[in-house]
């Protein structure tokens, strides 16, 4: 299950002079699931967008290790990326206004054979091929109108989370999933997280602000403050860190 | 009957039918995939003027002229679709109208190859029915629309049709789930803009000569009010609103109520402004158009953009 | 002709002939850079005011100087009419960007035909007295004509110091920047914005006067410049009143010069595939 890796090196950022995010030399994705935690302003969602290519890194290297393959994701563009099983969540909301939430789902399930500009007749295909997984994800995640559209912001944020979860992808970054969720939908995403890493070999890293989360969930932890990575460790060192419980614990709590 | 059917009725429904098709092009590129052309009509002339010079200049039939045309069509808009599609919609638009700008001008500036605003033809038809003959090609015009807006029906409730829905909605998450949206992008927009110069191609017979002003901005403002009026997002939006200005204009006001010849000019300048009026009502009041958005579940309603993903 | 002379008469029959179309620009961007959108029913600003001033020169028989101001001031005034009756509401309804510029062709296509429809679709030329022949640099111009152009000149100077370098101008950017912010420090933001609509107008109004002198008045007058008026304020760095004048210098300049060596479309062309080329590479993010 671990040849999947990301392998960050003198990775920087900076905003107007301000430096953002500060890596010297980072392994992530050892684990099935990893926690990144640290202060507002700490350059975690920054940290993400970079890898994902959503933003550009001013100097240094991000490696992805899948199946044998190196691929230097800052040379790749964001649709690339994600085909190559790097996928990520979003912590501000992002939705398709105009799909409904079976749309969404269709879209994300929809292989490129499906999506040539001549292929008007593949939806019937494309529908039968996509059912049984479709309900299976709208029966496990009760939806309100699951023939329409997703209408809370927790809906929307779980749409999300499906819709990645369909690419299949290898390796997951979540950008504070479960904020805005009631309980026991944040229980039910976790429980499939656990579910993913055993049967699909998934490698997922979360970030998150809900401790008693990252605690119970994660196989191992970072913690970041001010744009660089400067804790790592099992879960249970982590949380009795000095620096850890002086620089965040205090405000982080859920 | 022999009157009506080889007359100016047929000529004027004969074009109505491709106005039709050019808003229904309009309506897949801009009302689905967002990409704002106000450069259509250019593409469309240039479709026109080079089926009329490959039948004029090289002695090629007819129909091998349109099918060439309809390629070389698809051929120049691949290198304006790749400069225009990554910018933002002002861009698109500007950039666009700046084509059909250079369009345009080479048109009336190269009078050894086109005739400038003299006029390039005569393009005759490709067969000879006598009295019939505007009559039979009306309606093979008539089929191929019906199979376009058959395509673009299908088309919308289709992985490809949700995927471009997609890309207009909220392209970078869409590039986040591993959609290549430029590519996406870029053989759509050729694929339609060599419609658009198919249906340029087969309209010079129709107009037996062709003219410079058919590549301007004219047509391509026409368009473009015909698909805000009628309803940009959905399929029969651009028919609609044909039929309520090039209809209402060109068909009904001239054949049915005449006008003397001497208020020609004024009804030529009274229909723009009353364009310029509608586009400033339906804009200002009804976005929609007059066949509204789709039918979406009856809960949702749009509140408002939410922020797009930083970066 | 020997290429020092050929640079220097290009250089400055250009920055001459673009003297109008400077005028034009930083009215355009004026809006631009107050509201955000691009506003292409700004050309008819220049050809209401053309077709005013020869309303009042021709027609009426008025000096062409003194027909110029009323002419000016009523495109002023047509352009805060298009502000509060079609542009403001939709923004307050909050029509997007895109639907802005199409609503923009829509009013432009409104003014334009309606002044074809009250003027009919005749040329118009201006009735000038007492001008002079005079040959500037190799290029033939009449003593109005030149003194059009340092008008236009001067007046587009002028406007680019009342921006930035007076208190009211400042008041404008400060709006311009921040609503929210401008209206805590006790602007009025309707007041503004009629001010700045008011200027614009103006400043297009004036820009079609001067560039009808050259020639003739007709409806097409403000839609032939909208394109290079759009390419001058992209050029320019939209928003940037500053580029906006560089801009309209360089483009005046260029035109010259590739038409004093081609052919006048050609310079057009060039003019478009520079605009595009900057367009992409400026990937305007408006």
């Amino acid at each position: 299950m671990q040849e999947k890796k990301l392998h960050l090196k003198n990775v920087m950022k900076s905003f107007g002079g301000r430096k953002v995010v500060d890596i010297k030399d980072l392994t992530l994705g050892t684990h099935g699931i990893e926690g990144l935690i640290g202060p507002n302003g700490a350059g975690k969602t920054t940290l993400i967008n970079l890898i994902t290519h959503k933003l550009k890194m001013d100097c240094g290297q991000i490696l992805y290790y899948a199946n044998g393959n190196e691929i230097d994701l800052s040379k790749k563009p964001i649709d690339e990326i994600a085909r190559s099983g790097m996928v990520r969540t979003n912590q501000i909301i992002q939705d398709f206004q105009s799909l409904s939430i079976r749309d969404s789902l269709l879209l994300s399930l929809a292989t490129p054979m499906y999506e040539n500009f001549y292929n008007i007749f593949s939806e019937k295909k494309l529908r039968k091929a996509a059912e049984q997984e479709i309900e299976k994800y709208l029966d496990y995640f009760r939806f309100e109108n699951s023939d329409g559209h997703a209408l809370s912001t927790g809906e929307k944020k779980l749409l999300d989370i499906i819709r990645c979860l369909l690419l299949k992808p290898k390796v997951l970054l979540m950008d504070e999933p479960t904020t805005g969720l009631p309980q026991d939908q944040t229980d039910l995403v976790i429980a499939l997280m656990r579910k993913k890493i055993v049967e699909e070999g998934m490698t997922i890293l979360i970030v998150e602000h809900d401790l008693d989360l990252i605690w119970g969930v994660s196989e191992n932890v970072y913690f970041m403050a001010e744009g660089e990575i400067l804790i790592q460790g099992p879960p249970d060192e982590v949380r009795k860190n000095k620096t850890v419980v002086k620089k965040y614990m205090g405000e982080g709590d859920a | 009957m022999g009157q009506i059917l080889s007359g100016y009725y047929i000529y004027m429904l004969s074009i109505l039918l491709i106005f039709i098709a050019l808003a229904t092009i309009l309506h897949m590129q801009f009302g689905l995939t967002g990409i704002a052309n106000f450069g259509l009509s250019g593409i469309w002339g240039f479709g026109m003027y080079s089926c009329a010079l490959i039948i004029l200049k090289l002695n090629i039939p007819f129909v091998l002229a349109v099918i060439l045309a309809t390629v070389l069509t698809g051929i120049i808009s691949l290198p304006i679709g790749r400069i225009i599609l990554d910018l933002d919609n002002q861009a698109v638009l500007v950039g666009t109208l700046a084509f059909l700008a250079i369009i345009e001008t080479l048109v009336i500036s190269e009078k050894w190859l086109t005739n400038g605003v003299l006029g390039y033809g005569p393009v005759n038809y490709p067969f000879n029915f006598g009295t019939y003959t505007k009559f039979v090609y009306f309606l093979i015009i008539l089929i191929f629309t019906i199979v376009l807006m058959f395509y673009a029906r299908k088309l919308e409730s289709s992985p490809p049709g949700r995927l471009l829905l997609s890309i207009q909605d909220n392209e970078p998450l869409s590039q986040s789930l591993g959609k290549p949206t430029f590519r996406q992008k870029l053989v759509f927009f050729t694929f339609t803009s060599a419609l658009a110069g198919f249906f340029g191609a087969i309209a010079a017979p129709v107009y037996n000569f062709v003219f410079p002003k058919y590549m301007g901005p004219d047509i391509t403002f026409t368009l473009w009010i015909a698909l805000i009026l009628g309803a940009r997002k959905r399929i029969f939006g651009g028919l609609v609103g044909v039929l309520a200005t090039v209809g209402l204009f060109n068909v009904v006001l001239e054949t049915v109520v005449p006008i003397p010849s001497q208020y020609a000019g004024i009804l030529y300048n009274a229909k723009y402004f009353l364009y310029g009026l509608t586009l400033i009502l339906v804009l200002m009041f009804r976005p929609s158009g007059i066949l509204g958005d789709k039918k979406r579940s009856k809960n949702i309603k749009n509140i408002g953009k939410f922020e797009k993903m930083e970066g | 002709m020997p290429f020092a002379a050929f640079l220097k008469s290009t250089f400055i029959i250009g920055l001459l002939e673009s003297a109008p179309l400077m005028l034009a620009a930083v009215g355009f961007t004026l809006i631009f850079r107050l509201n955000g959108f691009i506003n292409i029913g700004y050309a008819e600003n220049a050809t209401l005011g053309a077709y005013l001033a020869v309303t009042f020169n021709a027609i009426l028989g008025w000096n062409f100087y003194i027909s110029i101001i009323p002419a000016a001031l009523l495109s002023g005034v047509l352009s805060v009419l298009t502000y509060l009756i079609v542009f403001r509401p939709a923004m307050k309804r909050g029509v997007g960007k895109t639907e802005m510029i199409i609503l923009s062709v829509g009013v432009s296509f409104f003014i334009r035909y309606g002044i074809s429809l009250i003027w009919g679709s005749r040329l118009y030329h201006f009735d000038i007295a007492k001008t002079h022949y005079l040959s500037f640099f190799g290029m033939g111009i009449t003593s109005t004509q030149l003194i059009c152009l340092g008008l236009a000149l001067i007046i587009a100077l002028g406007l680019y110091l009342f921006i930035y370098k007076t208190t009211y101008g400042e008041t404008m950017r400060a709006l311009a920047d921040n609503e929210e912010l401008a209206m805590i420090a006790g602007i009025n933001p309707i007041k503004v914005s009629v001010l700045v609509w008011f200027l614009s107008g103006v400043a297009g109004g004036l820009a079609g006067i001067f560039t009808g002198v050259f020639t003739w008045v007709n409806t097409g007058l403000g839609w032939h410049m909208i394109l290079v008026i759009l390419l001058v304020a992209i050029i320019g760095r939209v928003g940037d009143v500053r580029g906006a004048l560089i801009a309209g210098a360089g483009v005046g300049i260029i035109t010259t010069a590739v038409t004093l060596v081609t052919q006048p479309a050609y310079g057009v062309v060039a003019l478009l595939v520079i605009f595009i080329a900057i367009l992409k590479f400026r990937k305007v993010r408006v």
